[in-house]
């Protein structure tokens, strides 16, 4: 051998990114969300497009964005799942016992699997995110946006960056609860049913305000224009992803304390 | 060499281990003896840094597991079988473990064929048996040309054929000068496959020994003597201190009487002697007898 044999950060994030692309199950999910992705959203732009048409509705630069990335309400859950499995799939199989005995310092290993996450899911996300808008826009024609139009180009990034973010919420959510399951319900909850939850349950004053920071709401204001209805205003754009980073960070800050302490 | 000191594991008011020293010597292969539920899994994967001990430490080459540079070729473990992730290829999975190292694919390919496993690398691990589980799992341990080897029930699952092959490779990994530790609820196989045995029960260690000094300590058993003359010569053992027992009428069972003894008291009264065999107690006896108040019924 040429070089020592020893551990180091970045052989760990080969290591942990052959772990991903050697599964078959990675490229399908991986394949098949942009295929249904960008599928989605030109059958969505051909919808919005006959309203437009018959005149139900009037061509609006933020409702052309909305068409082409409706479909991203869903991608965060497929990245957000992928995110979980990433190390509950360890957990669930007892790889993660080899895994820790390779890097008994813990920690690194959920910070390779994070750059991993990112590693795969960055590419595949500026794929959907130009992809659908693009396609969205041709159906649409010349009801369409183009991307020198304002705040178009951040929209179009912010599809990209809400799912990927949402794929370390996975992740952290994961090393925190360790089990599918568990992870996957909750995650679930916090992504569709707390936003739901708020309204009920909240005072009508600070209701509003809470909703404002979940998860949901602020990925959703990443890669939208206008910024909500006009009852309920989103935070702006940058302040949005601020928010969803904090919420990925706790999460996995959370993650990392527990996966110091805790047996294996 | 593995030092494990005054090593203490509890789960809640429950003491899993129990304050527990042992050294594991470079050189042979110490089988890791207990009941199930005795605290062996514990205790490995407290050496290994998986679990936090409440007090005490273990030492792998001179220190703490997590704080080698290259842990893989400090120590080489199999703690469970079949634990890659079902969708993988047995090749990708020791890749992976490999690459955190910078350990070759050439050492990858090298450790699939000491395990038997070159014409199954390729498949994915989902359709694997427990035997092959059990292979690539020792396989995954050999990777670093680790100095210690931590095996946990290496032999489960495995059919005669492999279990044969665990015993050869630990043996020559042990004559490679390697430290070798491996676990088993089965005194059977340790009989046959370790030169040292550490006891355990209820977290405690009960014996720390050789396979010879285990017998010794736990004493011979019976003589089988045959004789033309044996009414005569039972009435001389019996003299001289001995408890004798007849199945046959040519045939004594003698305890309590040396067998060095008996040939001599009966070449004394010239009576010839057709047998004359110790049957010592086997090691399954000896363990039984150890473990007897530590097994746990649960």
């Amino acid at each position: 051998m040429t070089t020592t044999t020893k551990l180091t950060f970045p052989r760990l994030v080969r290591s942990e990114l052959t772990k991903q692309l050697s599964l078959r199950s990675t490229w399908i999910v991986m394949g098949v969300t942009i295929l249904l992705a960008v599928g989605l959203s030109g059958v969505i732009a051909n919808g919005y497009k006959g309203a437009l048409r018959r005149g139900d509705m009037v061509a609006s630069i933020p409702d052309a964005i909305a068409s082409a990335f409706l479909p991203i309400d869903f991608v965060i859950l497929i990245l957000g799942v992928f995110g979980v499995l990433q190390i509950t799939g360890e957990y669930s199989t007892g790889l993660i016992r080899a895994t820790l005995t390779a890097v008994p310092r813990r920690l690194p290993v959920l910070a390779a699997k994070a750059l991993v996450q990112i590693a795969i899911t960055l590419p595949v996300m500026l794929v959907i995110a130009f992809g659908s808008f693009f396609l969205s826009q041709a159906v649409l024609g010349s009801y369409g946006a183009s991307l020198g139009d304002a705040g178009v180009f951040r929209a179009v990034l912010g599809a990209a960056a809400a799912p990927i973010l949402m794929g370390l919420l996975g992740l952290g959510i994961g090393t925190v609860l360790r089990h599918s399951a568990g992870a996957i319900t909750t995650l679930v909850a916090i992504l569709f049913v707390l936003p739901v939850l708020i309204a009920p349950a909240l005072p009508e004053r600070i209701a509003d305000d809470v909703a404002k920071l979940t998860p949901t709401v602020t990925g959703q204001a990443m890669y939208t224009l206008g910024g909500g209805t006009e009852s309920f205003v989103m935070l702006s754009a940058a302040a949005s992803a601020g928010v969803l980073v904090g919420w990925a960070a706790l999460f996995l800050l959370g993650g990392a304390t527990l996966l110091k302490v805790r047996d294996a | 060499m593995i030092e494990v000191q005054a090593l203490t594991k509890r789960y809640g008011d429950k003491v899993a281990v129990d304050e527990l020293t042992f050294t594991v010597k470079p050189g042979q292969v110490t089988g890791f003896l207990g009941p199930n539920g005795a605290g062996k899994s514990t205790t490995m994967r407290m050496i290994l840094g998986l679990d936090r001990p409440a007090a005490g430490q273990a030492l792998v080459t001179g220190r703490p597991y997590r704080e080698h540079a290259a842990p893989l070729t400090a120590v080489g473990a199999l703690l469970e079988a079949k634990s890659i992730h079902k969708g993988r290829t047995a090749r990708s999975h020791l890749t992976s473990l490999a690459q955190t190292h910078g350990i070759s694919r050439a050492r990858v390919d090298e450790v699939l064929g000491l395990a038997g496993l070159e014409s199954v690398a390729d498949r994915r691990a989902g359709g694997f048996s427990l035997g092959m589980g059990q292979r690539l799992g020792i396989a995954a341990a050999l990777l670093g040309d680790p100095a210690v080897i931590i095996l946990d029930e290496p032999v489960n699952g495995l059919d005669p054929d492999g279990v044969l092959w665990v015993r050869n490779l630990l043996h020559g990994l042990a004559a490679e000068g390697r430290t070798v530790l491996v676990s088993s609820h089965l005194m059977s196989e340790m009989a046959v496959t370790a030169e040292n045995l550490i006891i355990i029960g209820r977290g405690k260690l009960l014996a720390d020994t050789s396979i010879d000094d285990l017998i010794a300590r736990v004493g011979v058993g019976t003589v089988t003597v045959r004789s033309p003359r044996a009414a005569e010569l039972r009435d001389v053992l019996t003299a001289h201190g001995a408890t004798v027992t007849s199945v046959e009428p040519s045939t004594l069972q003698v305890t309590d009487l040396p067998v060095e003894e008996i040939g001599e008291l009966a070449l004394g009264r010239e009576i010839v002697l057709y047998e004359l065999t110790p049957r010592r107690a086997s090691l399954e006896q000896a363990y039984m007898e150890l473990t007897r108040e530590a097994v746990e019924y649960r």
